[in-house]
């Protein structure tokens, strides 16, 4: 195998692995704070 | 005291008991974590012949040498101390190189021939590009 | 130290931070790999494959200061009761864990050319690998405890005590390979000898890192709004069935 193959494998795991942490984490923030939104205003 | 410090005391107390432990394991664990048998550590404690253990050292540079046969290899491994002969059959990993390091996987079949069956490269912690090493690696390539 | 406790003044100052280190590490950590990668120059001894560094290092980096993050964050609760510091300890674990895969996987990637093995137990992979698995556990005790005693307070206790436990893996991997024989090559960075990396390796690899941290804390930052944000809501849900 070429020495690129190995590079190229590397990073093909290691971009979609940062992406679903940033995003999963990021959604849950989102739809909590969101929610909290909602009952804050529902109290009013 | 206050329950505060009493805590803060009691888990210093707890962090160092077990730093101490881990750094007591550690060095006793030293021989059995071992990855591999340096040249010198089978000076110091030869390994029992026909056991499968690792060998690791550094390829003696202008030790290398392939038999007749085209797939055998005979090189060095050594360290400050000692040097053993290795025999080995097949195909070794690019970073196999005179002068660098490598760790062979066998046994001992006389307490001065080792008969290698996988041969992996141990590279140091040096990255540089190719022009600042000079021609200090390229004469050690094996072909 | 209580002057961040109260969640409402932390989240004053968490909510424009999140996207400030988000996107302030994001960037830099994309742009010091891509020079690395692209643009940034083949190894003496390894060739190409010595790019995978720009990231398989700051992982390894990230995945042990996580749960150095723990580790400090369950003394915190456990000594002063920082309401706070249990929620940032179990916000560590994810990107934690994730960064300690991504260590491992690359390193396994990385090893194949050059050592010519995938896998090998020495002392710096196998301790690493403990540090993966540290990770689930402490993210399979927190949800746990949680779950059991989310009637009292969720306070976390077993979770911290565990988190500083688990910290004793952290010097074995970081001198698993000044004291023991292994495959894995010494240190390369230290702060007494300086570095054996070249400085045209070096600077991307360090902009990498610096990059990766910023954007390890844009998401614990995340996480702790995530649970801080839950814990309301638990709250409000129990109160009105209380009613």
């Amino acid at each position: 195998m070429n020495q690129w193959d190995f590079v190229i494998a590397a990073y093909g795991v290691s971009v979609p692995a940062l992406g679903w942490l940033v995003l999963v984490s990021f959604n849950q923030m989102r739809r909590a704070e969101q929610a909290v939104d909602e009952m804050m205003r529902g109290r009013k | 005291m206050k329950a505060k410090n009493q805590r803060l005391f009691l888990i210093i107390l707890a962090a160092v008991a077990m730093l101490g432990a881990v750094v007591l394991a550690m060095s006793g664990l030293k021989d059995q974590a071992a990855y591999f048998y340096a040249p010198s550590d089978v000076l110091r404690n030869p390994p029992a012949l026909d056991r499968d253990v690792r060998l690791g050292g550094m390829v003696r540079k202008g030790s290398v040498k392939k038999l007749a046969d085209g797939v055998t290899l005979r090189f060095v491994v050594e360290d400050e101390r000692h040097a053993i002969p290795v025999e080995f059959k097949g195909i070794v990993p690019d970073l196999f190189r005179e002068g660098s390091g490598v760790v062979a996987e066998g046994k001992f079949v006389t307490p001065d021939q080792f008969v290698a069956s996988n041969i992996l490269a141990k590279h140091d912690e040096r990255y540089m590009p190719p022009q600042m090493a000079g021609d200090k690696h390229k004469t050690g390539r094996v072909s | 130290m209580h002057a961040y406790a109260n969640p409402a003044r932390f989240l004053k100052i968490a909510r424009p931070l999140t996207g400030l280190l988000g996107l302030v590490g994001g960037t830099m950590l994309i742009l010091c790999v891509a020079y690395g990668v692209l643009f940034g120059p083949a190894d003496y001894l390894q060739g190409e494959t010595v790019r995978i560094m720009y990231i398989h290092v700051p992982a390894a980096w990230l995945g042990m200061a996580g749960w150095s993050g723990i580790a400090v964050a369950s003394a915190m609760q456990l000594i002063w009761r920082h309401p706070l510091a249990g929620v940032a300890g179990r916000a560590c674990a994810l990107p934690g864990a994730v960064f300690a895969a991504i260590c491992l996987a690359t390193g396994s990637i990385w090893g194949r050319p050059t050592w010519g093995t995938w896998w090998e137990w020495d002392g710096r992979l196998t301790s690493m690998l403990v540090l993966f698995f540290l990770y689930l556990a402490y993210m399979a005790l927190s949800r746990a405890e949680r779950e059991a005693d989310g009637e009292t307070s969720g306070e976390g206790r077993m979770t911290a005590i565990f988190g500083l436990i688990g910290a004793i893996n952290l010097p074995i991997i970081h001198y698993s390979v000044l004291w023991w024989r292994t495959l894995h090559q010494g240190q390369s960075i230290s702060v007494m000898k300086g570095s054996s990396i070249d400085a045209s390796m070096l600077w991307p690899l360090l902009g990498a890192a610096v990059g990766a941290s910023l954007l390890f804390g844009a998401i614990v930052l995340m996480r702790m709004r995530a649970e801080l944000a839950d814990t309301k809501l638990e709250m409000r849900m129990r109160r009105l069935a209380a009613l």
